[in-house]
């Protein structure tokens, strides 16, 4: 939407560029010299196992952790500059669900970053934040307390937050955690209807079996970047028994069907 | 008679009303009350109320440090400004040592908390003690604070201190509120979140400040968040929980000062006990998340287990007379509801009397009592605590109907029996005789002839037009087959899910 410097040219920049990224909480470091460039309009899943900083990676494309070594730009942007170029929909566990707010104040804060702190949100605020409610099908739970839906429901509110930011990119942590079959559906809907938008999406996801279906891109990630590139080039089963070191029963079904996309 | 009522009224409201002391103590206590309502709620929200504590110890060791200062320096006795400067700086740097001691060693932050604390307020007792000729300030003033003794100056500065900070919590309110709630969001949108954290700090540090020379350090965490939890057990937005914590508070100080005229009792005290009464009522009756009405929520349910057990006896016998059925199973009272309720939704007819299953009654049993258990089954793999189980499957089970309950049971790899090692029933609707069913959803005995399998099973092992019969799971809960010739074949979960059997008629 209001892209600071309309110089560099955002169709010709990638989405997003990382560059010898680590990253470490105490000794060990969650990421290791990653380096990726993600072009504009894909939706992009990241996989690994847990703990293999699937999470830290898409926070430090926010600019919320601290990097060790390395840059981050958003459409060219360094990233601590970007500030709103990028929407996320935090990990479910990572919410206070109690917290007593309304799925209407959550979608409000949406736009929160475009508004100076003298000013109330306008109408035209508003009819963004119907729009974007509108759209994950959750108007007509605008009044109640977030504790008060059901996962799928849950994660769409901030879906919604997203949206209403207006952001090019969208960052996603685990939003098909914990949801039932036609829920994921549901999301997934939402997904492919913002990059018809235009929008990057960048989604963490737990499950294998669907990440080749689901996606134009995977990134696999353990502590380093293993594979980036399409579904048939990430899903090999030498790549995923070294990153999964054998707790995953279902590489031969994986790569068999890695070609269907 | 009736004046005589009159004059107790008067008694006991007026009078206290006309004392100077009072009305001061009042005012004073509103203004703090407000504040720390307000205030309190965000410390709630971002689980800092240990900070109040912190700040509170921490304040008799600024006093006396600002004391001390303005008197060595310039001779000036007990300088209000100074002390109140003092007083946060003692409590900032309380807050960075806890920060600090918790960061550098492997003492976990309550620990350094509770250390950091006791150490700087047995500083500031020492200092005071050490210098008791030079320092006229009364330590127990500030343990027990002194509501009743509220001087102009305290009332100058707390009503200076709580209108800066509410004009901050109002100006900023959406940049507190969303720094509460989701920290990663509010720094990707370029908000300060640091230098937000220690405008809250400065904040929380002057609302206790100005409340402890009125309800005294031990009392004044109290007086920060009891209001506001109480606010927050009835609220589902931020800004009302605010507007009603404040009003909590004032409630609390009305009520707390009457109460200390009447039994002639310490006026923090007073203060704080009516706040936590006002708590426990409001835990017990919130409407939404009061413990009454979770009791009677729970008690109006008509349980899971109830409504399978009446549609299980009526399967049982048939047909039954809902003196029969009540008989078999306790509580009457509900039993009765439960069958109306049944009867009502289509499950049960009733005929002279006698209540028997109708053929959606009959599937609803089966139905219920598969998907009941296999959300056990799923909550349990999930790590859901066993005493949580239950309900959480009682409220889950109606969630998204056959497709949803398919689709877990197949993540949980079929299984035949529940957390409980009750058999999980098979889908009724799926069973009939002549159907299609992958292997994966058969059991011990039935029957049918393979009409196709998936490209990942050995041809050699199967094949279609086969005739098998089912065997028990084996102990890797593989699934065993018995084909014509007598030999066992076994399939893993994958495998049994693309081998398709049309069961026999
Ligand atoms: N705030 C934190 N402090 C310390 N260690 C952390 C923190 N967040 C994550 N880690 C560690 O970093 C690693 C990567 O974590 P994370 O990015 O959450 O992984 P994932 O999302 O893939 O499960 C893990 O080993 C985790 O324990
Ligand atoms: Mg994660």
């Amino acid at each position: 939407m209001s892209n600071p410097s309309s110089f560099p040219d955002p169709v010709q920049t990638p989405a997003i560029r990382i560059q010898n990224l680590t990253v470490s909480y105490g000794p060990k470091p969650a990421l290791l010299d990653i380096n990726l460039t993600i072009d504009p309009g894909l939706l992009v899943g990241v996989i690994g196992p847990n703990g293999s900083g699937k999470s830290t990676f898409v926070k430090s494309i926010l600019g919320f952790v601290k990097r060790d070594i390395g840059d981050v730009y958003i459409q060219g942007i360094p990233t601590e500059k970007a500030k709103g170029l990028v929407a996320y929909v935090p990990q479910r566990g990572a919410v206070d669900w109690d917290f007593p707010i309304t799925v209407r104040e959550v979608a409000l804060m949406g736009r929160y970053g475009d508004l100076p702190w003298y000013r109330q949100p306008s109408g035209k605020d508003h009819a963004i934040v119907d729009d974007a409610l509108e759209m994950v099908r959750m108007q007509e739970f605008s009044d109640r307390q977030i504790g008060q839906l059901s996962g799928g429901q849950q994660q769409r509110v901030f879906m919604a937050r997203a949206l209403a930011q207006g952001a090019d990119i969208l960052l996603l942590d685990e939003p098909f955690a914990g949801v039932d079959a036609a829920t994921e559906r549901a999301i997934l809907d939402v997904l492919d209807r913002a990059k018809e938008a235009g929008k990057t999406l960048v989604v963490v996801h737990h499950d294998l079996a669907t990440a080749a279906e689901y996606f134009d891109r995977l990134v696999l990630i353990k502590q380093r970047l293993y594979a980036y590139g399409t579904p048939a080039e990430v899903l090999h089963e030498d790549l995923l028994s070294e990153v999964y070191e054998g707790r995953l029963r279902v590489f031969a079904d994986l790569v068999g069907n890695r070609g269907d996309k | 008679m009736d004046s005589g009522v009159l004059a107790f009224l008067h008694h006991a409201f007026i009078e206290p009303l006309q004392q100077g002391y009072f009305q001061k103590a009042m005012l004073g206590g509103c203004i703090v009350a407000i504040v720390s309502g307000v205030v309190g709620c965000l410390v709630v929200l971002r689980r800092m109320s240990f900070l109040g504590d912190a700040l509170s110890h921490a304040m008799i060791a600024g006093v006396a440090g600002g004391y001390l200062f303005m008197k060595v320096l310039f001779g000036i006795e007990a300088h209000a400004p100074a002390m109140l400067v003092g007083s946060v700086i003692a409590a900032v740097i309380t807050v960075a040592l806890i920060g600090f001691v918790s960061r550098v060693s492997r003492v976990k932050e309550d620990a350094a908390i509770g250390i950091m604390y006791t150490g700087v307020f047995a500083a500031g007792v020492v200092l005071v003690s050490m210098f008791r000729n030079y320092i006229h300030i009364d330590i127990m003033h500030f343990i027990m604070g002194d509501v009743l003794g509220v001087a102009d100056a305290d009332l100058l500065a707390s009503g200076i201190a709580a209108a800066l900070v509410l004009t901050v919590i109002v100006l900023f309110f959406r940049y507190f509120q969303l720094s509460s709630f989701d920290p990663v969001m509010a720094a990707s949108i370029g908000l300060p979140v640091l230098l937000i954290e220690y405008v809250f700090t400065t904040c929380v540090s002057l609302v206790v400040v100005s409340a402890v020379s009125m309800v005294g350090v031990i009392l004044v965490v109290g007086l920060l968040i009891t209001p506001a939890a109480s606010a927050y057990l009835l609220s589902d937005r931020l800004g009302r929980m605010m507007g009603l914590s404040a009003l909590f508070g004032v409630t609390s100080v009305i009520g707390g000062l009457y109460l200390c005229t009447w039994l002639d009792s310490a006026g923090g005290g007073a203060i704080m006990l009516f706040c936590t009464l006002q708590f426990l009522v409001v835990l017990i009756a919130a409407p939404r998340y009061g413990m009454l009405s979770r009791w009677l929520r729970l008690r109006r349910a008509i349980p899971q287990s109830l409504r399978e057990d009446i549609l299980g006896v009526v399967l049982k016998k048939e047909t039954a007379a809902l003196a029969t059925i009540l008989h078999e199973l306790g509580d009457p009272a509900k039993t009765r509801r439960g069958v109306l309720t049944l009867a009502d939704e289509g499950y049960l007819s009733l005929e002279q009397d006698m209540y028997s299953l109708t053929e959606s009654g009959r599937k609803e049993a089966d139905r219920i009592r598969r998907a009941h258990r296999i959300w056990e089954a799923y909550l349990q793999h999930v790590g859901t605590p066993a005493e949580q189980i239950h309900g959480r499957a009682h409220e889950l089970e109606h969630v998204g109907g056959i497709a949803t309950v398919s689709y877990l049971d197949d993540l949980l790899g079929h299984p035949d029996k529940d957390p409980h090692g009750q058999p999980i029933p098979q889908d009724p609707a799926l069973m009939q005789p002549g159907a299609d069913v992958a292997l994966s959803l058969l059991r011990d005995g039935q029957s049918g002839v393979v009409s196709s399998i998936g490209s990942a099973v050995d041809g050699t092992a199967l094949k279609a037009g086969d005739s098998v019969r089912i065997r028990k799971r084996d102990g890797q809960g593989r699934w065993v087959v018995l084909d014509e010739s007598g030999t066992e074949k076994s399939f893993d979960h994958k495998s049994a899910d693309t081998v398709i059997i049309r069961l026999d008629r």
